[in-house]
């Protein structure tokens, strides 16, 4: 029999390290001042952690047998992936499945990273991604010059505005918009509105993509407990249930940082076919409406991202994203708010598990100034195809 | 000569390529059961399977699908050519090469320009394909 994985796990303790450039601190204190948050809100203890999930483990974070060395854990079950941000959902979904099929009962997913002092390997003679014998996945071409995950955003964004006409001051409504979110936070690392002109009077990095197009590079922790929803009742915090998910899309038609059909790497060109019925599938699974999805979260390390993850899950047309987010719909108290706490762009770069932790927040009806009304449903989606649906518990 | 930028890494499946750049001469893996050439090259044809591949010499003509402009010093060896620019190119036969524009200003960069290939010795061993405006070159003749 299959398992049918809709409601079988749920979020039921986060807690972050502080965020910020150059932090003092080492990868596992950081790491350890996260776990410690998360126990306490999830009223766990050490003992109590079976599994671990470690998103951005080596060149950038800590390895899980570090982890579970430093922090005295009996640990029986593991998921690690290295320092890419494409693997925050699967991260998540081996979490849940682990707790759904019984081979672990609560997995700590443990995201530490310092990319400040890490920096070198971000881009440059330090990025070992192109030199490897299959290459990077991001586009990368070192012998070009041509580095850094920023250069495959850039290669698609500029493509995508050829076909669609979209334009730089378009793109600039997503880290606008998210700067405004991460005003309401506490948290956020970036504390000063984002213009129009700041954005445009920013340096080019690499065409099109401006400063304010491209994410922090912070230091910070992350930690996300994961249970059975079951046992999750009887726990402290009112469960954040794991709906329904599916997983990373890979093949011909993928290139991580572009739409279907787009025509960068090799992809093959084609009139634009999103949303398409496998990107689709977790609301169908959830037997959720994706207009009752009342915030939308997704993997913001470079603003087209957003664009394209928006298109890939039928949020608007393909194509039409960049004129979609105009006006308000993507910032607070819009139509649809993305990435709440500030996202990459604005919070900080723990891998996408800061806007993980504030999916919880909001649905727990505890993320303050910031609270979205009726949140029921929460999206976590990335422009690769994989997605994870929340609903309150 | 001393060559400080990042070099290509051969490696068994894509050897044949550099060798041919070697020689100025684009070559790419054609498969011998669908016909189809393939980028970058693979121990199999990504479309059918099939093991066997045949190196054959391409148009070496094509059109830009995507470019940027780096103006981030990344590479130290780079940092006096900033602003540089990086092209894809969909090759005439289908695949697609990343590369350099060259012979011609960042500023006629645009998706669809008709490109095709100059060969560049950058160091004893090695090679590097590049492109050029197709207008820029006499009509009827191409070069490589």
């Amino acid at each position: 029999m299959v398992l049918d994985i809709r409601n079988q796990a749920a979020i039921v303790g986060i807690g972050v390290s502080p965020f910020g450039r150059f932090l003092p601190a080492s990868q596992l204190a950081l790491g350890a001042t996260a776990f410690k948050a998360a126990l306490e809100d999830a009223g766990l203890e050490r003992r109590d952690v079976d599994g671990l999930s470690i998103h951005l483990g080596w060149p950038v974070g800590i390895d899980y047998d570090r982890v579970a060395e430093a922090f005295e854990l009996e640990i029986g079950y593991v998921n690690q992936t290295w320092l890419h941000g494409r693997f925050v959902t699967q991260s998540l979904q081996h979490a849940a499945l682990a707790v759904a099929t019984g081979l672990a009962s609560v997995v700590a997913c443990v995201t530490a990273v310092s990319f400040t002092r890490e920096r070198e390997i971000l881009g440059g003679p330090g990025d070992h991604e192109g030199a490897r014998e299959e290459g990077g996945t991001h586009g990368e071409a070192p012998v070009y010059g041509l580095t850094a995950p920023a250069g495959g955003a850039a290669l698609a964004m500029q493509r995508y505005m050829a076909r669609y006409g979209a334009t730089s001051a378009e793109l600039a409504a997503v880290p606008i918009a998210l700067r405004k979110h991460a005003l309401q936070n506490p948290l956020a690392m970036m504390k000063k509105p984002l213009t129009l002109d700041d954005h445009q009077g920013a340096r080019m990095v690499v065409d099109p993509l401006r400063l304010f197009d491209c994410c922090l590079v912070s230091d910070g922790a992350a930690v996300v407990l994961v249970t059975t929803l079951e046992r999750a009742r009887d726990l402290k915090q009112h469960p954040v249930a794991i709906t329904s998910m599916q997983g990373i899309r890979a093949g011909r038609d993928e290139f991580i940082f572009a739409p279907p059909g787009l025509g960068i790497n090799q992809q093959p060109s084609r009139p634009a076919a999103t949303p398409r019925a496998a990107d689709l599938e977790v609301f169908r699974r959830a037997e959720v409406d994706p207009k009752d999805i009342a915030g939308f979260y997704t993997y913001d390390a470079f603003s087209p991202l957003v664009l394209f993850a928006l298109e890939r899950f039928g949020f608007c047309a393909a194509g039409e994203a960049a004129q979609w987010v105009q006006g308000g719909r993507i910032e607070p108290g819009g139509e649809l708010p993305v990435n709440t706490s500030g996202g990459l762009l604005s919070e900080a770069h723990v891998g996408g598990w800061n806007s993980i932790c504030e999916i919880a927040r909001q649905l727990r009806g505890g993320a303050g100034p910031r609270q979205l009304t009726d949140a029921q449903h929460l999206l976590w989606g990335t422009a690769w195809g994989d997605a994870v649906l929340f609903s309150r518990g | 000569m001393n060559y400080a930028k990042p070099l290509p890494r051969i490696s068994p499946d894509n050897q044949e390529f550099w060798a041919g750049c070697r020689r100025h001469e684009l070559l790419l893996p054609f498969c011998d059961a669908c016909g189809k050439p393939h980028l970058p090259p693979g121990p199999v044809c990504p479309f059918c399977f099939a093991d066997r591949l045949d190196w054959r010499r391409a148009s070496g003509r094509g059109v830009v699908t995507s470019w940027t402009v780096v103006h981030k010093p990344w590479f130290p060896a780079f940092k006096a050519e900033l602003p540089y620019n990086v092209i894809q190119v969909e090759l005439a036969e289908g695949p697609r090469l990343t590369a350099n524009l060259v012979g011609a200003a960042n500023e006629v960069l645009r998706v669809g320009l008709p490109v095709e290939i100059v060969f560049d010795d950058v160091a004893p061993e090695v090679t590097l394909p590049r492109f050029r405006p197709t207008s820029l070159s006499p009509p009827g003749r191409g070069s490589g």
